[in-house]
């Protein structure tokens, strides 16, 4: 047991000092590197409920929707009029300064992670009892509304989009403003791996997998499946909400449906890079975004205009060959190194049989 | 446990080894090239308005190097463009700014297609003082946030149909008129229908339906209803190249009878090709038409342009095609005065552009826009079954009368 710490530990070391040394390593990849550690969270969060609980929901963008737009509101709105920087599309007029910046953005990240999982309660309170498909297409509707609504509502931008505020000038550095996204998404990163490692440690997963094997089950069992339902899903919220908050920092300009509530791509990415690494691991979503990422990267640009049809190729190809994804493929090829002992007896018995 | 962490290792290590090896293998000028940079829109919403816009810029960029390309310092340089898909959407198309400024070693930039990205872009290109020139983000929002490295050849979303709404209080003897709008949510159609309502407080004129749209737009029966029963004006109608399409599809099959209707990207849209004798009478907002009289040694006046890119690429140019292949001109006459690849000096050659080109008449305000070009409106006339857009505002180069009012549709073949 000790040994098997010590080896955790010098893995976990390695991976935290690559994650710190990253950005100067490859100066000139921070924004993809950035876009990582985000999607990782997104997975990783997005496999609480989906692959856990086993309630796949298309929702989880409406969180990181709310984030985004509650990050920069925050951010402006508490020092400037928000409603004069939107319909000037945050003119020059409104400069923040460094301390400006920086304590706006912080508050703002702050409310991004509290209010969507506040929403989430709530919300999850009124449809967390529907199963299955219906809970799914009840979520897909969430991220479409949400993105509508917020194109009508002027204080924020409607259809104009919402210019974030720019990175203080007074900060000459030009590489300052890649550093400092990069590094808060790394602390959101390893905040959200902390997180989901003492879960898969819980009794708290335990209860996940009883709704998601069987919820009647697990009900008749005295499990009040509700409350798990609810926090599993305002724990993901949480996450995507800081997620959504430093992409909209990052990307600089805020689209109700394009950027914000983005459920055509991030809301569907973030199902796919669970299902590719496969889902209900610890490491499944975090291999399957790393992959996905390098290949949304490396390959898209080449197959210019093609670049949807090959990842259509690629959910087909993962369906097909990895319907447990590459963790569920490993394990099922390596069972012993995921710690499975295999009765050799047994096995050659029942290949007898055959 | 181990061993797949030694597995994860290892596939880290070469993930390393890999990345380190690609970076900062590029540089921006090299072998007599001139490297710009463009992401565009290949695929998504914006798709058929991306490939005017690429079309326009591989038009120029040939044009520009067969006839001995950018002389500076003495020696000539070649332009060259590299591409990606930003998929119409903002988010992707900020990374790849960023991946064409940090990763492929571009100084100079051209422009997306539509407001909304060129916003996503401006902000990347700011902070690492990359020269941009844009020739599709109109959006008046672009031009007044100081930006310094962004210059746009085209006149402002605001000024599209501005010009129409006057044309409308003109026919009604100088009142007022009742008007009826719909844009789509987007950051350009919305600055067109800023620039409606400043002409209709100028104006007098009255505000009786004012809709949204959604953004994958097919449908806007809805408005079409309202505008059947309140009987306005003038109808305004924004959406790219979807809304146009939408507009006159349903517009026909509802059979809606409106003295006036007021467009915007109908020559992008092809409307005359596709709904022929439907659209007849739809008036446009165009940032250019090839009838215009100016002239420049590349592509010589509007009809030759015109002339050359139907060889090339099969259909005739649209405005925003015609706008993209300006920006290279920008670009290659900043270069030369400048005479210098320094990303400053070039900047400074670019705000002091004060040229003529086939597209129009070149010179940036202090917000970066073009002050030297107005719209123009052209109305969708038919002969016979054939229909081409004729010029009808601003009266210097109006080849056809304005027809007014649109017969209703009981009396249209």
């Amino acid at each position: 047991m000790e040994k098997v710490k010590q080896k955790d530990l010098i893995l976990y070391s390695g991976l935290i000092i690559l994650g710190l040394v990253a950005p100067y390593l490859f100066s000139a990849f921070k924004v993809q590197l950035t876009y990582l550690c985000v999607l990782i969270v997104l997975a990783m969060t997005w496999n609480l409920q989906g692959g856990e609980m086993g309630y796949n929901s298309f929702g989880n963008i409406l969180f990181y929707g709310l984030g985004m737009y509650l990050t920069a509101s925050v951010q402006v709105g508490m020092f400037f009029p928000l409603a004069e920087w939107t319909e000037s599309g945050g003119e020059k007029t409104f400069v923040h300064t460094t301390a400006q910046y920086f304590q706006g953005i912080g508050v703002g990240l702050l409310v991004a992670a509290i209010v969507p999982a506040l929403v989430a309660g709530a919300i999850g309170y009124a449809i967390l009892g529907l199963r299955g498909h219906y809970f799914a297409i009840c979520t897909l509707g969430l991220g479409i509304a949400a993105g509508e609504i917020a194109g009508g509502i002027e204080i924020i931008g409607a259809g104009q989009g919402f210019t974030t505020p720019p990175f203080p000038a007074e900060i000459v550095d030009p590489e300052a403003r890649g550093k400092f996204f990069y590094f808060t998404s790394f602390i959101v990163l390893v905040l959200a791996f902390i997180f989901v490692k003492y879960i898969y440690g819980s009794r708290f997963r335990l209860i996940l997998n009883a709704i998601r094997d069987n919820e009647d089950k697990a009900e008749a069992m005295g499990i009040q499946t509700m409350k798990y339902k609810i926090v599993g899903w305002m724990v993901s919220a949480f996450f995507c909400g800081l997620a959504g908050g430093i992409m909209g920092g990052l990307i600089g300009y805020i689209d109700s449906t394009d950027v914000a509530f983005d459920g055509r791509e991030m809301g569907v990415f973030m199902v796919l890079m669970a299902i590719l690494g496969g889902k209900g691991t610890l490491w499944g979503p975090i291999i399957g975004a790393t992959l996905f990422h390098f290949f949304k990267e490396g390959l898209w640009t080449f197959i210019l205009g093609w670049q949807y049809v090959a990842l259509g190729v690629l959910i087909v190809v993962i369906v097909i060959y990895f319907p447990e994804g590459l963790m569920g493929w490993l394990r099922e090829k390596y069972p012993e190194r995921f710690g499975e002992v295999i009765d050799e007896k047994d096995r050659k018995s029942q290949v007898e049989l055959k | 446990m181990n061993k797949i962490a030694k597995l994860f290792i290892t596939f880290i290590s070469a993930l390393t080894l890999t990345l380190t090896s690609i970076t900062s293998s590029f540089a921006k000028v090299e072998d007599g090239m001139i490297v710009l940079g463009s992401a565009i829109s290949l695929t998504g919403k914006y798709s058929s308005n991306g490939v005017h816009t690429q079309n326009g810029y591989n038009l120029a960029v040939d044009r520009i190097n067969k006839m001995g390309g950018v002389k500076v310092g003495g020696k000539s340089y070649k332009f060259e463009i590299i591409y990606y898909d930003d998929e119409s959407n903002p988010k992707r198309a900020a990374q790849l700014a960023e991946r064409l400024i940090k990763q492929d070693g571009v100084h100079y930039m051209l422009g997306p297609y539509s407001s909304g990205l060129t916003k996503a872009i401006a902000p990347v290109t700011e902070k690492y003082k990359i020269p941009m020139v844009e020739a599709n983000g109109a959006s008046r929002s672009l031009f007044t946030k100081g930006y310094k490295y962004l210059f746009a050849v085209l006149s402002p979303a605001n000024q599209y149909l501005e010009v129409a709404i006057d044309l409308a209080v003109e026919k009604n003897g100088g009142k007022g008129v009742k008007i009826a709008q719909a844009f789509e949510q987007d950051a350009f159609s919305q600055d067109v229908r800023l620039g409606i309502l400043d002409a209709a407080k100028r104006t007098g004129s009255k505000i009786i339906i004012d809709d949204k749209l959604p953004k994958e737009l097919n449908d806007m029966a809805a408005t079409l209803a309202k505008v059947k029963a309140t009987k306005p004006d003038v109808l305004v109608v924004s959406g790219h190249t979807k809304g146009a399409l939408t507009a006159i599809r349903q517009i026909s099959e509802m059979k809606v009878d409106v003295p006036m209707l007021a467009m915007t990207h109908c020559d992008a849209a092809k409307l005359s090709k596709q709904h022929g004798k439907k659209s007849e009478y739809a008036l446009c907002a165009s940032q250019w038409h090839k009838n215009l009289s100016y002239k420049d040694k590349f592509f010589g006046g509007g009809k030759k342009y015109d002339r050359d890119f139907k060889k090339e690429f099969g259909y005739a140019p649209p405005y925003q095609s015609a706008e993209s292949s300006a920006a290279l001109l920008v670009f290659k006459d900043a270069f030369e005065r400048a005479n210098s690849f320094d990303r400053d000096k070039v900047r400074d050659a670019l705000k002091a552009t004060d040229m003529q080109t086939f597209y129009g008449n070149i010179k940036f305000g202090p917000g970066g826009q073009n002050v030297a070009k107005p719209m123009i409106l052209f109305q969708v006339r038919c002969k016979g079954d054939t229909c081409e857009n004729k010029v009808v505002a601003p009266t210097k180069w109006a080849s056809d009368k304005f027809f007014h009012p649109i017969p209703p549709w009981s009396e249209r073949g």
